[in-house]
């Protein structure tokens, strides 16, 4: 069978075998966007994650702040 | 931390590949036997070198966390087997691209560089199932570790055998049977290779810089999860997935 392949497959054409030439490096060039793609929107989970994170800590440490100024008042009294 | 350097590499990584590209299409002559579709071999045969390297630097990584126990490791190996089953994948569609307009079919059963890129492949495709089916971390880790190190062994030995096989019909880049590739191709071959292995390395830090910032922000999750000192120990909302 392989004797018959490669008496049968001479060079092809450059017309032809272009379109096979794009197609590998398009093949190619697809996986990396899709790679980053996939990366980007992890990015922008993360992303979110961090911005819920900061708003919580904000309020955690107004909610101290205000805690210590209760406390302030009262022994004051 | 791993993302130290990733800019420069990826800079180097992006001149690299524009240079292979500019080579392949405008510097290296028309291969004399195949004509025009052999451009597709400064693609193909670059993405199996790195994938198959791949495998084996994962192996390494393997052994190190073996030896050392670093949990460190086991993420560079992850990643290292991660990446070179994408460069896998890439090399047989590419390959199959190949065979269709080199041989009339998109794959040939009885050719032993085929049949054993699919093996290794296939191999490694168990790698993520095998890995995720244990629960505790600890195991797990050591469990995919013991995999990669008895994997990437099977790599360059598969390679051997296959080289001993005397392949009929899959051409070889480095043949020395007919003096190999001429200096204008090999340069182009070479700097092709360099920049597929500087692509992979890239990606692989770029991987590795989204896990470590993904799991320092659990480790912020889980210290701002617990109860403040002053009483309240109001809960944050539920990680993002």
């Amino acid at each position: 069978m392989i004797g018959m392949l490669l008496a049968e497959t001479p060079a092809l054409p450059l017309d032809e075998a272009g379109k096979y030439v794009a197609g590998a490096y398009v093949v190619f060039l697809v996986l990396i966007v899709v790679y980053v793609a996939i990366m980007a929107s992890k990015l922008q989970r993360m992303e979110k994650e961090l911005r819920e994170l900061a708003s919580f800590a904000e309020h955690r440490a107004e909610g101290e702040a205000a805690g210590n100024e209760r406390e302030e008042v009262s022994a004051d009294v | 931390m791993y993302g130290k350097g990733l800019r420069p590499l990826s800079i180097a990584t992006v001149v690299a590949i524009a240079a292979g590209l500019s080579l392949v299409f405008f510097y290296a002559p028309l291969d004399a036997d195949q004509g025009f579709i052999q451009k597709i071999f400064y693609l193909h045969v670059p993405l199996a070198i790195v994938a198959l390297v791949g495998f084996i630097v994962g192996g390494v990584f393997a052994i190190a966390h073996l030896r050392s126990g670093n949990r460190k490791w086991d993420a560079y190996s992850y990643v290292a087997i991660h990446m070179s089953v994408i460069f896998g994948v890439a090399v047989l569609i590419t390959g199959a691209i190949w065979a269709k307009a080199s041989w009339g079919h998109w794959w040939v059963w009885d050719e032993p560089t085929l049949v054993s890129f699919l093996i290794v492949f296939l191999m490694y495709a168990t790698y993520y199932p095998f890995r995720y089916a244990i629960e505790d971390p600890e195991r797990q880790a050591r469990y995919a570790s013991v995999f990669a190190v008895t994997a990437g062994a099977f790599v360059p030995l598969n390679f051997m055998a296959v080289r001993m096989a005397q392949s009929l019909v899959h051409p070889r880049t480095f043949g020395t049977a007919n003096g190999g590739l001429p200096g204008s191709m090999m340069f182009t071959f070479l700097v092709c290779l360099a920049a597929t292995a500087l692509l992979w390395v890239t990606l692989v830090k770029l991987e590795l810089t989204a896990k470590s910032t993904s799991g320092q922000l659990k480790r912020l999750r889980r210290a701002l999860d617990a109860p403040a000192p002053g009483g309240g120990g109001s809960r944050i909302a539920p990680e993002v997935s």
